[in-house]
């Protein structure tokens, strides 16, 4: 079989389901970003295009603006400083302890694997007890110790899914830092310390560089996901209270479906792909220097 | 080389710390799971019964959802595994213009909005009748995780050495054939990732369901535990101890499937993707 | 010099390489296939698409013969009509069935299929609009009254005057509700239980404060002072809760602001439906919020954020942890359903709301939910005939003892077990004293922007006057400059 015939083959399932169930449905919300459907009201009775007025509306829209900013707070909290640097921090913690020879890192490393294996659903239900104002762990902990119980999803409402969300989502950065870490020689260190460098020294100048560029797919990747991500705080708070936790994706899903207008739903949404194409343009930009210089 | 003592007490209190932070909404949920009047809080109940699970099967029709899932996650998981490594083997040897268009097109597909395609895969659905279908199902569910797996696997597929194939392929072997006999078998720990993966993603997919299932026999379990959930938190205080019951169970399959692919999840999942 | 280490491979995926062009046709093979499918989902994914297409057969007025005719099989002669509604409280399907059964028993040319969906009423909402807009609508269904304005102005109902002209049991309803009913000049579903509010307090708690059992608020000051002589004498009680923000949602207005504006004598809408931004009435809520809220603290200020503040208001009113509160006429419900009808009596009294000028009180009526006729309905007459049957008064008055509301027809009323039932004797009573909320598409765009007014006082982060005027300006900018006027 030519081997062009058979990659043509290869390729056909994916793009075929891809197309009509994926790409199709996109494109469709792409024209529909340009009309102003809705599922009730006038416009159900008789849709119309509506050329740019959507997107007019978008850059007006204060509510948008706010889920943008929550957006960037949420992605930046959760994902790019909470679960990099606590994946980070989880993988060179158990590398460490593995090789020193003290037991339980399997422990630890299988409690961060559950959190992370769980289906969102379950996920959020279990910190909205978690954080539940009259009688959540949490608060029923501070209430024992003397102090005032907080109103996580009310007042903290943007810490608690942060919370929610670095509890779900280390683990997968975790495990990548681990096995990159693994793949570094043993040797390297052991010359290093007997040449008299710190600990600090040994992890700058060897285990960053050697990680650094999984270290920034990785990154990419958490951004974009979280970014897109939406069911945890859907559970968690829908977004409140008032628009303080509604990102980009809750903003769309509501348009859409609490206020059943298809079109300007649409529009947000596509928004949001052009924000993850940005985000996607600078992680692979920073990423290609480190490609050509590196290559074997 | 045994740090000192005071070094390893502090890793020690660091585990106690993480292991906390991570076990202990579980925690609660085994307890209310089993506990006749559960709270919000942790809880060790007097009486542990399992009678919220009985009530599940019985009042909650929580065994038709449950094999129901069970069907839809594994007809998900063996076509989305048949699929995603054929196109991603592809995309790993096949040298061709566009290449970086389709991995960076990928890459953006993965972010794609759920609600922005809601509304036309609803319509796309019951044109071609797929609602209320498990086909519909599958085949939405499959799709939707292909972007992220096709990605994974390809990682994979790049870190099997061309040489094998190509030494098959010198020996006239075709290329399905090679695929088939030499490189799967090297690249099986990323099929059983990828394979639990759509599983786990199949298993918890809820929004799909709610637009493209009305027949109350082919509900699966998400929906039914979003329903719970949510139904019972409108008139009363939602009653914790049977939606704890329902996530508890809920989350023993995909317990066991962690406990099995353990091993082919420490190899690592190399080289990108997803996170939260 | 660190040996590199081993580099991970997905480094060069966007290293395209040179070599093997893919055959031109295959390309464009492959290129069209995937532009069709994709041409394909977005013409079976337009909604709007679909209503174009097929419209909605019109049953010409008193016609004998069901549209049935036309589209049955011959062989069985019996067209299906589809009955979907969803049901969270557990009582309405053996009504339904019965209603059902009856119907089935009457025709041979049709049949009644009830499609009962378990799910909470926003989700069936969001699948109801979905296939609304498609040709595999079901005939008749059923929601909240509240959304009469966004189904007619969409085309998705058929209005039923026909029908009620020639139906009998139309002369036991009282002419408010059935203005209730009416949206720009037609009526669009008959309501059955209806919704009332009711001032709730606690009678054990106001014997603790010192004040009398059947406590009745004259003027919208002495609700103000009988929380302060809670919050005065009794402690760990929480003197009142008022609905506020966004949290609060549809109860910010309907249990919150709106029933404020009536009572200082103002309205949301002027005669023309124009929505007023600013007025004498408005104003007096907004510092009655921001007193209650941030000058006198007697309502908590968890009551802004937390995810559900009613659901646990409810429960610690039934509790009696909780010793004022404004809520739905269905909540009590909740508290006999855990307790009992005699004990609930006991312990907790209800009021009307009082107009500030001491001229009497009133109730915020809602139509409850109520069935409906599809636009898209091909056979609307035997739909039709559903209805009247399941609005019988007998049906009317079980149910809404099982769930209770107060009964839209008079003669359900009569009913004997149901007149047995002081409380919702009176309940019904009262809803000759009923305003009802604006029917309006645009309704909840203005409902975000009184929450976020509301929210502004409750939090102290404005006061009165400065939310007010913000208000102005939110409700511009949702419905357009000339729909929003000020009154002084």
């Amino acid at each position: 079989m030519q081997p062009t015939r058979f990659y043509v083959a290869g390729l056909s399932p994916a793009l075929l389901l891809l197309c009509i169930f994926f790409i199709g449905p996109g494109l469709w919300a792409v024209y529909a970003s340009f009309t102003n459907m809705a599922l009730v009201g006038p416009a159900a009775a008789h849709a119309s295009f509506v050329g740019l007025q959507n997107y007019a509306h978008l850059l007006r829209d204060s509510a948008f603006r706010q889920s943008v900013g929550n957006s960037l707070l949420f992605v930046i909290g959760s994902a790019v400083i909470g679960q990099f640097l606590f994946g980070l921090g989880l993988a060179l913690l158990l590398e460490y302890t593995e090789q020193a020879g003290i037991a339980g890192g399997n422990l630890v490393y299988a409690a961060v694997l559950l959190a992370w294996v769980s289906p969102v659903l379950i996920s959020g239900f279990l910190w909205t007890a978690m954080f539940d104002y009259y009688y959540g762990t949490l608060n029923m902990l501070r209430v024992a110790l003397d102090m005032q119980p907080i109103n996580w999803l009310g007042n903290q409402a943007m810490l608690a899914v942060i919370i929610a969300n670095i509890w779900r989502g280390t683990a997968f950065t975790m495990m990548v830092f681990l096995s990159g870490l693994k793949t570094i020689p043993r040797e390297i260190y052991e010359a290093a310390r007997m040449d008299g460098s710190s600990a600090w020294d040994r992890f700058r100048d060897m285990t960053v560089p050697s990680l650094a560029p999984i270290a920034l797919i990785v990154l990419l990747n958490i951004t974009i996901a979280t970014f897109g991500a939406f069911a945890l705080i859907l559970t968690l708070t829908n977004g409140g209270p008032g628009l303080k936790t509604e990102v980009i994706s809750l903003y769309a899903y509501h348009t859409a479906f609490s206020s059943y207008q298809i079109g300007y739903g649409s529009t947000i949404a596509v928004a949001m792909l052009a924000l993850n194409l940005v985000f996607a343009i600078a992680y692979l930009a920073m990423l290609r220097p480190s490609t050509r210089s590196g290559e074997s | 080389m045994r740090p000192r003592f005071g070094l390893i007490l502090i890793i020690y209190i660091a585990f106690a710390v993480i292991i906390l932070f991570f076990v202990t909404p579980f925690l609660w949920l085994f307890l209310a799971a089993v506990d006749p009047q559960a709270k919000a809080f942790i809880h060790v109940p007097e009486r542990p019964t399992l009678e919220n699970f009985r009530l599940l099967f019985s009042d909650f029709g929580f065994g038709t959802a449950l094999g129901n899932s069970f069907l839809v996650a594994t007809s998900t998981m063996f076509l989305t595994v048949v699929v995603v490594a054929f196109a991603s083997y592809t995309l790993s040897r096949w040298d061709v213009r566009g290449k970086g268009g389709l991995m960076y097109g990928l890459l953006l597909l993965q972010t794609m909005p759920l609600s922005a395609t809601m509304v036309p895969i609803y319509g796309l659905a019951r044109t071609l009748g797929l609602r209320n279908s498990y086909l519909g199902l599958v085949l939405i569910h499959a799709t939707i995780e292909l972007p992220f797996l096709i990605w994974v696997m390809k990682g994979f597929f790049d870190s099997v050495p061309r040489a094998l194939e190509e030494a098959a392929w010198m020996d006239g072997r075709s290329r399905a054939r090679s695929l088939l006999e030499i490189v799967l078998p090297v690249a099986a720990p990323g099929l059983a990732v990828v394979a639990g993966l759509s599983f786990l993603a199949a298993w918890s997919e809820v929004l799909l369901v709610l637009i493209l299932v009305d027949n109350e026999n082919m509900k699966t379990v998400p929906l039914k535990f979003y329903e719970t959930f949510r139904t019972q938190g409108g008139y009363v205080e939602v009653r914790y101890e049977v939606v704890a019951a329902m996530a508890l169970l809920y989350l023993v399959p995909v317990l066991l499937l962690f406990l099995l692919t353990r091993r082919y999840l420490v190899r690592g999942i190399f080289g990108g993707t997803r996170g939260a | 010099m660190a040996p590199t280490p081993n580099r991970n491979r997905d480094q060069d995926l966007f290293a395209t390489g040179s070599n093997k062009p893919i055959s031109r046709r295959r390309f464009l093979k492959s290129a069209a296939f995937a532009a069709s499918a994709a041409i394909l989902a977005a013409c079976g994914g337009t909604p709007a698409g679909q209503s174009a297409s097929t419209p909605s057969q019109a049953q010409p007025a008193g016609s004998p013969a069901p549209a049935a005719a036309a589209t049955a099989p011959a062989a069985s002669g019996a067209v299906q009509i589809h009955i979907s509604y969803p049901d969270e409280a557990g009582k309405k399907p053996k009504y339904v069935d019965a209603a059902a059964a009856d119907f089935n028993k009457a025709h041979t040319d049709g049949q009644a299929v009830v499609d009962l969906q378990k799910i909470d009423s926003d989700s069936y909402y969001t699948k109801l609009l979905l296939a609304l807009g498609t040709d595999s609508a079901p005939d008749v269904f059923h929601v909240s009254g509240g959304k009469i304005a966004e189904l007619a102005d969409g085309n998705l109902i058929a209005p039923l005057d026909d029908y009620l002209k020639k139906w009998d049991g139309w002369q036991h309803y009282p002419d408010a509700i059935k203005a209730g009913a009416t949206y720009k000049g037609k009526v669009w579903a008959i309501p059955y239980g209806l919704d009332t509010r009711f001032l709730y307090y606690r009678k054990d708690v106001f014997q603790q404060a010192g004040l009398p059992q059947d406590w009745q608020p004259k003027k919208v000051q002495d609700i103000i002072d009988a929380a302060k002589a809670v919050q005065a004498k009794v402690t760990n009680v929480i003197p009142y809760v008022l609905y506020g923000g966004a949290a609060g949602s549809g109860g910010t207005i309907s249990h919150g602001f709106l029933p404020l504006v009536w009572a200082y004598g103002g309205e949301l809408q002027n005669q023309d439906g124009k929505w007023i931004g600013s007025s004498p009435a408005i104003l007096k809520a907004l510092q009655y919020y921001q007193e209650v809220f941030v000058t006198d603290k007697l309502v908590p200020a968890e009551v802004l954020t937390l995810p559900k503040p009613w659901t646990t208001m409810r429960e610690k009113l039934g509790k009696g942890e909780l010793a004022m509160l404004f809520e739905g006429g269905w909540v009590r419900g909740g508290w006999t359903s855990q307790s009992s009808e005699a004990q609930v009596t006991q312990t907790v009294g209800t009021n009307l709301f009082p107009y500030d000028n001491g001229s009497g009180t009133f109730t915020v009526g809602g139509l409850g939910t109520c069935w409906f006729i599809a636009d898209k309905s091909q056979h609307k007459d035997l739909a039709w005939d559903f209805i009247a049957r399941w609005n019988n008064p007998d049906t009317v008055a079980k149910l809404n003892l099982e769930d209770p509301h107060p009964v839209a027809r008079t003669d359900a009323a009569e009913v004997p077990e149901f007149k047995q039932n002081a409380y919702l004797t009176m309940a019904t009573q009262s809803l000759e004293q009923a305003k009802f909320e604006p029917m309006s598409s645009n309704y909840a765009k203005v409902q975000t922007a009184i929450q976020q007014m509301t929210g502004r006082v409750a939090s102290g982060e404005s006061p009165a006057e400065q939310a007010m005027l913000q208000f102005v300006d939110d409700l511009k900018q949702a419905v357009g400059d000339s729909e929003v006027v000020t009154q002084s």
